[in-house]
């Protein structure tokens, strides 16, 4: 694979990054505060606002996405193993989660945790992945 | 993959971060490459070279051994 831009991929994905953030605090917040004061009574207004709060989120996975496909190939190294430990971090805890739930030992669990879960996990995985050789050794 | 890029790069005076703003990289990426823990793509090891003047094989080593007797002879 080619290696990319660093500094420009990085400006472009803070580019986004930031208005996609602010949108999410704002949705986050707002909608919330809409349904509660009772100025949105609409029926539909509750999956509108549940949709438009994930909708931010789902615009960071992507821009994470093409950041790693346009960055330079040691940091595109260093995301992908990042995001690969990360997803197995998470599905791993799902899975766990959905066999309690199967065996009535964990009664409800909010599964939009599964996202702080991951960039949690990408991000602790990116610290440690920077002291790993090409081959994966430390 | 053993190199002599620190050595290039303090023979011209340039630092990690200088380095990679000629190359597109990151800083960590030069770090990488200079202390072995990242063996740099084709593309980029030719920009390396073409930045330094100097054939790709003076600033990486091959550690692996020799050229094979039979290629040798070619």
């Amino acid at each position: 694979m080619a290696t990319g831009n660093y500094k420009q991929a990085n400006r472009r994905y803070h580019r986004y990054l930031w208005p996609t953030i602010g949108l999410y605090v704002v949705v986050c917040f707002g909608g919330p505060i809409l349904l509660s004061a009772g100025w949105i009574t609409a029926p539909w207004a509750p999956a509108v606002i549940g949709i438009a709060t994930a909708l931010p989120i789902i615009v960071m996975f992507a821009l994470m996405l093409r950041l790693v496909e346009e960055t330079d190939e040691y940091t595109r190294l260093r995301q992908l193993r990042s995001i690969a430990i990360g997803a197995l971090i998470t599905l791993s805890g799902a899975v766990m989660i959905g066999f309690l739930q199967l065996f009535d030992v964990v009664e409800t669990f909010w599964t939009f945790w599964f996202g702080p879960m991951f960039f949690a996990a990408y991000g602790l995985a990116y610290c440690v992945t920077g002291r790993l050789t090409s081959n994966g050794v430390v | 993959m053993k190199n002599h890029l620190r050595r290039l790069r303090a023979e011209q005076g340039w630092s990690q971060a200088a380095l990679a703003d000629k190359l597109g990289v990151s800083r960590q990426s030069i770090n990488a490459i200079e202390t072995g823990r990242y063996d740099p793509s084709l593309p980029l090891a030719f920009a390396i070279a073409r930045i330094f003047n100097a054939p790709i094989e003076t600033i990486f080593i091959d550690e692996r051994g020799e050229v094979p007797s039979s290629r040798a002879a070619e």
